[in-house]
């Protein structure tokens, strides 16, 4: 079954982090967990505090010029890019906050191995996803079609088997779905949600479009289905009988997992689709499998940033729009360089959150963008700890993703699943996700970027403990990344309430949206959607 | 009571100091020692070494005479005799005390056990020989001759009969051969230990012989709280037979066991070959399809770091060169030096057509370019999921790239009876790569059937193409015949195809051999 995913992938993310973002002292780890070594990451505070007051910003001393300036080098961002140099127009020039592209898609590499910092799978995608396929077939993921017409995925990309495992008081079984120690009512209701999955997954509205699908533009207008949109999945779940504390355990956890939020903060329709859209078909995996890689999602933000062409500015903050006569003029800064720069554009592609967009069009008219606060963004907590062994439980042995039932995090995948070195007791790099939902998400991400890492490795070490008692002394090290904006979630109304339709619609043929708010949900598929929507806007107006 | 008899030779105040009862009591405990030695020596080379009747009489015979030796070799010593006495003692400590870990932990590393067995055996007994003479040296002033020789053989056979009686009864059951042999070096240490603390002629060199005493004593007792790591005691008990060799890797626990019929070879506790019947099974991995490549220059080995493969594959002349890739540098390196395992391999791994390559055979294949006319695979069961993906179809594909035009491969596929799902997926895997398979069986008295999966690029193999080696002792080309059928109990059963996203194979081991682990 579906699990953790995919973490999003929208760009500017770390722009988006840079606004809000004090400083964070890094400060020493107390005694007991003295010998482990690690930092924060990912944070950028001299950016942030230039943002609060951009007169402190240099003038620009020089200008460029390019047909399309696309601001953010997330998914979106490089989905549109390569979308427009494989259609000819390929005079553009990207603009990135971040060292690196790629936004939540993040990865890093130690002398154990590659890790990601966010996004780190692909279910194995729908085959009317053509575009998909084309690009999974472009990173050699896809390496042919079988004689049945099904894609072949390559087994070093396809997740390894054992895939997934849960911790229920000690014990390890296998897969997620909770399975040990169920009462027969409990059994039934997990049976009677499946079966409803499986009808759902077929389901098609009058206007002859599936019930669920991705990207979810796709989904059909029928009433039956958009009116699960306007109530929360809890509510809708209470109501339809779905009371066992397992199921109601595990679809909490696949909304905490996909959405950053609580089965009571998203919709009902939000809820069914995290299950009921997955009908990926392949010749040699199930539509359950997933892709993935040590480096996670990054594998596939590199290789679409390959895929494209024309220029990229890493550490680069565009903070200022205005149009002019012939288009658009974007003021920039280089963080590294500290040199301003003036971008002539004709048309520009805001690959940016929404609030980061709302704040760049201040002085443009004509956007129907809400207000920075009106989407819910869960702020994420991500560790990637070295380790030198994990003590094992009874059970089933270590998995890509581990997770305990009523976990506070979301438990923790294996860098190295995709390794096909035997094992030699070297270190290990285990990935844990924790979206922070304790409090709304504006007050959990203030208090997330004022804590220090002094007092983050204490929780993180806590609770990898619940994991895997007596682990303490294996830690090697511990970094440390919070995602402020982690991802979009589906609140009640927000994927079929009008509004988003209206967000995205360009400006003047000059301004362009794409990003996974755009969606409601953020995974790779929305975001990698968003991009090639954006550019077919930019190419039809464009008449390329 | 003893003292009334004596003649007094020293003054009265130092008397009392240094009863001969107190040397009496030495003899008892360095004639314990000397058996012990001498029976630890014998232990070891029989259990190195195999065939106990031989190895207890041919120690024995040297020990006793190096201890002639010794006892010649006394005269010689002159001056102060407790002084010599005490400066052997140590050494005895030393010597015998070190017998057991140093002969255990040089079995991997020296060229020549059964030299080094013999030196160390000789010397013992000779420092062994020495104490006995020279006590009674020592003791020759105070009592009358025929007192002397009757008191010190006396005392010298109960410590024997008492040794004799301990070893089998307590100390090896109880402490294993190489704390025994440290408990007993301390003894000796502990008995020059304490003569040098009660007789007052030693006051000028105590001091110095006291650190030695305590430097050795320390070294001892180091010894003895690493033993486990030398020699695990505690698995001795897992194994039927006495464990005489254990290593651990970063990669697996390398164990061999012996007893007079065999030598083992254990990972992770695994049964990897008998050498009563591993020609069996070596010769059935090679032969079907060496006998079929009667062309084959070059030839892959993934696994097989016991080098008995690579013995069969020498067999054919034709073959010029053979890379072997094996993970552990541990395994490999045991069976290039120990005289044991090189007299089982004949020497096989360090032939000069032979390559003998440490790497991990999944990364080295996907990065390796070259082709070979025959790839031998000899992997451990699939037993864990680090394994399974070396039995995976993806491997296979890649392992299918190396073979030159012609080229065949052949497979360990674990038993068609006991892990009947297991063998079979082996082969629906090694098929769905689109390979020509045929699966063979035999009898491995240790094993069970067991049974090996052909591979390769179409069905032109045949049992007879060409000759085998002469002096195989189970494969001929009946036998060949034999292996290729299956009974309705090991007969063909569907499987998934084991990929590295389902690792269906390690799921079917689990299963298949649950009823056997439970």
């Amino acid at each position: 079954m579906p699990n953790r995913r995919t973490f999003l992938a929208q760009g500017g993310a770390a722009l988006t982090g840079a606004l809000l973002l004090p400083a964070l002292p890094g400060c020493a780890p107390t005694n007991s967990l003295a010998h482990i070594k690690g930092r924060m990451q990912g944070q950028d505070a001299t950016t942030g505090h230039l943002l609060r007051d951009p007169s402190r910003i240099p003038a620009p001393t020089e200008t460029f010029e390019t047909e399309v300036l696309i601001i953010g080098g997330g998914v979106a961002g490089l989905s549109a890019r390569r979308w427009l140099h494989r259609h000819g127009l390929t005079n553009t020039l990207l603009m990135e906050l971040a060292a690196e592209t790629g936004g939540n898609a993040a990865a890093g590499r130690n002398a154990a191995s590659a890790y990601p910092w966010g996004a780190h799978y692909l279910p194995v995608p729908d085959v009317r996803n053509v575009e998909l396929l084309e690009f999974l077939q472009e990173t050699g993921t896809l390496t042919g079609y079988a004689p049945d017409g099904l894609p072949i995925y390559s087994d070093y990309h396809l997740c390894h088997d054992p895939d997934e495992r849960l911790s229920i008081d000690g014990h390890w079984q296998d897969g997620l779905v909770p399975s040990l120690n169920l009462s027969a009512d409990e059994q039934a209701q997990f049976a009677r949600f499946f079966k409803l999955i499986e009808i759902l997954k077929t389901a098609k509205g009058h206007d002859g479009r599936d019930a669920f699908c991705i990207p979810l533009d796709h989904a059909s207008a029928d009433a039956e289905y958009r009116q699960l949109d306007q109530i929360s999945f809890a509510d809708y779940l209470t109501r339809e009988g779905f009371t066992a504390a397992p199921l109601r355990w595990y679809l909490d956890y696949a909304c905490r997992d996909d959405y950053g939020a609580l089965a009571t903060q998203v919709s009902a329709w939000a809820g069914l689709h995290y299950f009921a859209s997955r009908k990926g078909r392949a010749h040699n995996a199930t539509g359950g499998d997933v892709l993935t890689w040590p480096e996670g999602n990054h594998f596939l933000t590199e290789h679409l940033r390959r895929w494209g062409g024309g220029a990229i500015q890493n550490h680069t903050l565009a903070y200022d729009l205005r149009e002019t006569a012939s288009g658009v003029e974007v003021l920039t800064y280089n963080v590294a360089t500290r040199q301003g720069t003036r971008v002539r554009a004709r048309r520009v592609l805001l690959a940016t959150p929404q609030h980061v967009a709302h704040r760049l069009l201040a002085g443009i008219p004509g956007h129907a963008l809400p207000p920075p606060d009106a989407l819910h963004h869960a702020p994420w907590l991500i560790a990637n700890l070295t380790v030198e062994g994990l003590p094992q439980g009874p059970g089933r042995p270590l998995s890509w993703d581990n997770v305990r039932y009523g976990s506070a995090s979301l438990g923790y995948i294996n860098a190295s699943q995709q390794s096909v070195r035997q094992e030699s007791g070297a270190p290990k790099v285990i990935t844990l996700y924790w979206p922070l939902t304790d409090e709304a998400p504006g007050p959990a991400r203030r208090r997330a970027y004022q804590t220090p890492y002094a007092e983050w490795l204490p929780r993180v070490v806590a609770e990898l403990e619940t994991y895997h008692p007596g682990v303490t002394p294996y830690l090697k090290n511990a970094d440390l990344w919070v995602w402020g904006h982690g991802m979009v979630a589906p609140t009640p109304g927000l994927v079929w309430g009008g509004a988003r339709q209206a967000a995205m619609q360009p400006v003047r043929d000059r301004i362009y949206f794409a990003h996974t708010d755009f969606s409601g949900i953020s995974i790779f598929e929305e975001g990698f959607y968003q991009g090639i929507r954006a550019a077919r806007e930019m190419l039809e107006t464009a008449g390329v | 009571m003893v003292e009334t008899d004596l003649e007094p030779v020293v003054a009265p105040a130092a008397r009392r100091q240094q009863s001969p009862g107190l040397l009496l009591l030495a003899v008892a405990v360095i004639a314990t020692c000397g058996l012990i030695y001498e029976l630890i020596a014998g232990t070891l080379a029989s259990y190195l070494l195999g065939d106990s009747v031989t190895q207890f009489s041919t120690i024995i015979g040297a020990y006793l005479f190096a201890m002639g030796i010794g006892s010649w070799l006394s005269k010689f010593l002159e001056g102060s005799l407790l002084r010599w006495f005490i400066r052997l003692e140590i050494l005895v400590g030393i010597v015998g005390g070190c017998m057991a870990p140093l002969l255990f932990v040089s079995f991997e590393y020296v060229a020549s056990f059964r030299l080094l067995l013999y030196v160390l055996v000789g010397l013992t007994g000779v420092l062994v020989g020495l104490e006995i003479p020279l006590l009674m040296r020592i003791l020759e002033n105070r009592y009358q001759f025929k007192d002397l020789v009757a008191r010190v053989f006396a005392v010298d056979y109960v410590g024997a009969l008492l040794a004799s009686l301990i070893f089998p009864l307590v100390l090896v059951p109880q402490l294993g051969l190489i704390r025994t042999s440290l408990l007993f070096g301390a003894l000796n240490l502990a008995v020059a230990a304490v003569v040098l603390a009660r007789f007052p002629e030693t006051r000028p060199y105590r001091r110095r012989f006291g650190v030695g005493i305590a430097v050795a004593l320390l070294g001892l007792a180091v010894l003895f709280g690493f033993a486990n790591r030398l020699l695990a005691y505690t698995e001795t008990l897992a194994f039927q037979d006495q464990v005489i060799y254990s290593k651990s890797t970063p990669y697996q626990r390398i164990v061999l066991t012996r007893n007079p019929r065999e030598l083992r070879l254990f990972l992770n506790g695994n049964l990897q070959f008998s050498s009563a019947d591993e020609y069996r099974y070596h010769e059935a991995l090679v032969h079907p399809l060496l006998q079929a490549l009667p062309q084959a220059r070059r030839v892959l080995v993934m696994g097989g770091g016991d080098g008995l493969a690579v013995r069969e594959l020498l067999k054919y002349p034709h073959i010029q060169s053979i890379k072997l890739v094996d993970l552990d540098q541990g395994m490999t390196s045991i069976f290039q030096h120990n005289e044991l395992l090189l007299a089982l391999n004949k020497g096989s791994l360090n032939n000069p057509k032979v390559q003998v390559i440490n790497a991990d055979a999944y990364q080295w294949v996907r990065q390796d370019t070259a082709h070979y006319d025959a790839v031998i695979v000899d992997f451990p069961d699939p037993g864990n999921y680090s394994i399974g993906k070396l039995y995976s179809a993806a491997f296979y594909t890649a392992l299918a790239k190396r073979l030159a035009p012609g080229g065949r491969m052949v497979v360990q596929s674990t038993s068609p009876y006991l892990a009947r799902q297991s063998f079979w997926c082996v082969a629906h895997t090694l098929a769905a790569v689109g390979l020509h398979t045929l699966p063979y069986h035999l009898y491995v008295p240790s094993f069970g059937e067991w049974g090996y999966v052909l591979a390769g690029p179409d069905a032109h193999w045949r049992g007879d193409a060409g000759p085998l080696p002469s002096g195989l002792r189970y494969i001929t080309p009946g036998t060949i015949h034999d292996m290729l059928r299956f009974p309705p109990d090991m007969s063909e059963v569907p499987t998934e195809v084991n990929q590295l996203n389902n690792q269906a194979l390690v799921r079917y081991f689990e299963e298949d051999w649950g009823p056997y682990v439970h």
